[in-house]
């Protein structure tokens, strides 16, 4: 490629990447912005919607109490189902393999927001309330297909060599897997559980027809927060969200190809 | 979401181990999964057939006869409006999906590590990021006093009405599923040794050229794979349309959301949500099946 064309890349690349991220940017910078109109750029500086924020029941609760204690459950329950799917499809040979490799997949091919109508159909059917557990049990459909990915891709780089060594030198099979196999997959578990904690936490179209009124996530909250045209407490909200994503997604990065997750 | 990323059969061909005796050790460990997707996905969507092939009833959730109106209805001009606006926002956001992302997947396609690895994580954690957050960035930025009409206003010129127009939603939703047309593209595009695109530089090719003959045809798939992604993922988007768009000019997924919970009618959710199920089906098992075939091309070669 010639210097001028190049160039002409560089700077068309930087413009897509200023779209891309100028919704988060603005976001944060109404965060610390003193008007209570969403202001930007912002005319000073104050952390008067942080206070707001954790001033604010709703906002305290849909966070903590249901947003990050429903995203932390889903992440351990996912890892578990997660993990023991990826050993049956890389560890065995057996008929139907395939196919229940895509069937394991099959969350990630419907879309999310008819999933959630879906689930509650079948919810209203049985007469089910609302609660984190209904939004728990639809987050595992989502979130396990990403544990599946990352620790497929970590047993594929295991040599099932060290666990049949182990074997040969008397440990059952059992120990052979969490002894030798499992240290070696650490990363790559962790990984598949950051990213079924995000997709979790980040989840709306689920949560929509998932949450109840003791169970409303952030973003539902946040949702209906921005149709009533709140103050900037949601920009805030926002901020907290972003940051934690964003310091999780480089805690995966730097110990796990990051694009193996997407 | 991405359907392009690894596999076991992709990555590999699965080292067996244990046997054939072992049978029941799979089975015991991939049954919870199978179980809960039964449970979780297949019963879920089958209650919605069900549902589909009932009459609404204002009393009582369904008639129990069957019919086939709420398909048939799908065919009124209200609902042909309804999917010809859907798969128009859909087919626009993919052309510019395709129009700012092709460029940018290059891009990282031949960028050196550090780069990439910066350019990989800004392309991923705003993607990460719930979508009501990135909506709720737009809402700022377009908004009646918002940043642009801010700087029109600066410069003297008139306002304009952005918010709650289509082109909020496309700028919405090209914004949110750009990555989804970057990644499966620039995976293709590495593919491509750069010794070709010099190859056609030495025998005279302009970048153009070498652009149109060279790295274009051989990232066909990684294309196909992206556009029916975006597209498909598109079509059913609720909360960008619902929050940037009009509420008279709505999308299918907006639809379906106010025949579940606002009007209740069930049945007529239902017969909606079974065609744009089936047809994202299609369209995401047709980007499976190109991705999965251009691989065993190439693993063949």
């Amino acid at each position: 490629m010639s210097a001028r064309s190049s160039s002409a890349l560089l700077s068309f690349v930087a413009l897509v990447y200023l779209g891309l991220l100028a919704p988060l940017v603005v976001v944060v910078a109404v965060s610390f912005g003193p008007s209570a109109a969403f202001e930007f750029p912002p005319s000073g500086l104050t952390l008067r919607w942080f206070n707001e924020f954790f001033a604010s029941g709703p906002f305290v609760d849909s966070f903590f109490r249901v947003s990050l204690l429903v995203g932390l459950l889903t992440s351990v329950l996912a890892t578990l189902l997660g993990t023991a799917a990826a050993l049956a499809l890389v560890r065995f040979r057996f008929f139907g393999r395939e196919a229940l490799e895509t069937f394991f997949l099959l969350p990630l091919l419907v879309p999310e927001i008819l999933l959630g109508a879906a689930l509650y159909l079948l919810y209203a059917r049985l007469a089910l309330q609302a609660s984190i557990w209904t939004l728990l049990c639809g987050h595992l459909v989502i979130c396990t297909p990403y544990v599946i990915r990352s620790a497929t891709a970590g047993l594929i780089g295991i040599d099932p060599r060290l666990e049949e060594a182990a074997m040969s030198l008397g440990a059952t099979r059992i120990q052979a897997f969490f002894r030798v196999s499992l240290p070696l997959l650490r990363s790559s578990l962790l990984s598949g559980a950051i990213f079924a904690f995000i997709i979790s936490f980040s989840d709306i179209n689920l949560a929509l027809f998932l949450s109840g009124p003791q169970s409303t996530s952030l973003p539902v909250h946040l949702f209906s927060q921005i149709q009533w045209q709140g103050d900037p407490t949601i920009a805030a909200a926002s901020t907290l969200q972003i940051a934690i994503i964003g310091t999780l997604i480089l805690i995966v990065q730097r110990m796990f190809r990051l694009r193996l997750m997407v | 979401m991405s359907i392009q990323a690894t596999s076991a059969s992709l990555a590999a061909e699965p080292r067996a181990t244990y046997g054939v005796r072992a049978r029941p050790v799979w089975a015991a460990l991939a049954a919870p999964y199978t179980l809960f997707l039964l449970v979780l996905l297949i019963v879920p969507f089958a209650n919605v057939a069900f549902f589909s092939v009932h009459s609404y009833s204002p009393t009582k959730i369904l008639l129990p006869e069957l019919t086939l109106d709420n398909f048939a209805k799908l065919f009124d001009l209200y609902y042909l409006r309804l999917f010809g606006r859907t798969f128009r926002l859909g087919l626009i956001t993919t052309i510019v999906c395709v129009v700012l992302g092709y460029p940018l997947a290059y891009f990282l396609a031949r960028a050196r590590p550090r780069v990439l690895a910066i350019g990989l994580f800004l392309l991923i954690m705003p993607l990460m990021v719930s979508t009501v957050i990135r909506v709720f960035g737009w809402i700022v930025i377009l908004g009646r006093k918002g940043l642009v009409n801010e700087a029109l206003l600066a410069l003297g010129l008139e306002p304009v009405k952005l918010l709650y127009t289509e082109t909020a939603v496309v700028i919405g939703l090209v914004n949110i599923f750009l990555p989804f047309m970057v990644l499966p593209l620039m995976a293709s595009i590495e593919r491509i040794s750069p010794s070709l695109e010099e190859a056609a530089q030495n025998l005279g090719a302009n970048w153009r050229q070498t652009f149109a003959r060279v790295i274009l045809p051989l990232s066909v798939p990684g294309l196909i794979s992206g556009c029916l992604l975006v597209y498909s993922i598109s079509i059913s988007a609720f909360v960008t349309p619902a929050l940037l768009g009009n509420s008279r000019e709505r999308m299918a997924a907006q639809q379906i959301y106010d025949e579940v919970l606002v009007s209740f009618n069930w049945p007529s959710a239902s017969s909606l949500a079974i065609a744009l199920v089936a047809l994202t089906l299609v369209l995401t098992f047709w980007a499976l099946f190109a991705t999965r075939r251009a691989g065993r091309r190439e693993r063949a070669q």
